[in-house]
């Protein structure tokens, strides 16, 4: 189970860091 | 007042993304274990839904390209749409290559080997940090611009040569999963949750691609902003001197 717990584990988290990444930078780019 | 990248059509976007993908979750992580490969099977509804984003990624830079190149439909949107699809295809081609290694070690017994496939995947992810790279040298716009989307048009031709290695060459990885003929030896409920796994990391992609494409306009209009103070700055201490 470890391989297939890996595998969804590093999607997800990747995508929603990358995803919490780009909306900090919007706010902040956004930022008047 | 601050003023992010979320709209209307980005919260719906992600709402659907959201389901889709914990659907594809759930789906997938209760598909019964093969005799193959027990429970390693498991995987089916994430890695060719990432491998699918990346592919879309790599496309959508090389027609954002190409509408750059054209004189008819030139505009700045075109070139910031291929930075911001390339960005999120070396995210999705570099999951790709992750998720692959660890449904081959299982599997395969190895994590890596150089056939085909996994070469080629290698060699897209290079492209797309290469093209990445060589929209940060500085330049004109225009000519950055330009020189990228020649670049894209270029490294595109990898796509279709990596979808299509399984069938040329010999190669550790299968064969395509869905040949879409009746000899498909993928059971339904495995197509079931490879096919949402390929629409939740649509939606994913889409979104980001929206959310990229507004981060890279505002920077754009900071920088501007900048350059127009600075510019500003200096006209007055000319003034202060002469």
């Amino acid at each position: 189970m470890g391989y297939v717990a890996a595998g969804y584990g590093i999607t997800i988290g990747t995508l929603a860091a990358y995803a919490a990444w780009l909306l900090v930078r919007g706010r902040r780019a956004g930022g008047r | 007042m601050r003023k992010g990248t979320s709209s209307a059509l980005t919260l719906s976007l992600g709402f659907a993304a959201v389901v889709a993908l914990s659907a594809t979750v759930v789906l997938g992580l209760t598909l019964p274990k093969t005799f193959e490969q027990e429970e390693y099977s498991r995987l089916i509804a994430v890695h060719p839904g990432v491998a699918w984003a990346a592919y879309i990624a790599f496309g959508v830079t090389a027609v954002a390209s190409a509408l750059w190149l054209l004189p008819r439909t030139r505009s700045r949107t075109w070139d910031l749409v291929a930075g911001a699809s390339a960005e999120i295809g070396v995210v999705f081609t570099a999951l790709m290559l992750v998720t692959g290694s660890i449904w081959g070690r299982p599997t395969w017994g190895v994590y890596w080997v150089w056939d085909a496939r996994l070469t080629l995947s290698a060699l897209m992810l290079m492209l797309l940090v290469g093209y990445l790279a060589l929209r940060r040298v500085p330049a004109d716009p225009d000519v950055r611009a330009q020189r990228s989307a020649f670049v894209a048009l270029l490294s595109v031709l990898v796509v279709p040569v990596n979808h299509y290695a399984v069938e040329w060459w010999r190669t550790l990885h299968q064969s395509r999963s869905l040949d879409m003929t009746p000899s498909d030896d993928l059971d339904g409920e495995f197509i079931a949750a490879m096919m949402l796994g390929l629409l939740a990391f649509t939606l994913v992609y889409a979104w980001l691609l929206v959310h990229r494409v507004r981060v890279a306009r505002l920077e754009e209009e900071r920088e501007d902003e900048a350059l127009a103070v600075a510019i500003d700055e200096r006209r007055r201490e000319a003034e202060v001197v002469g």
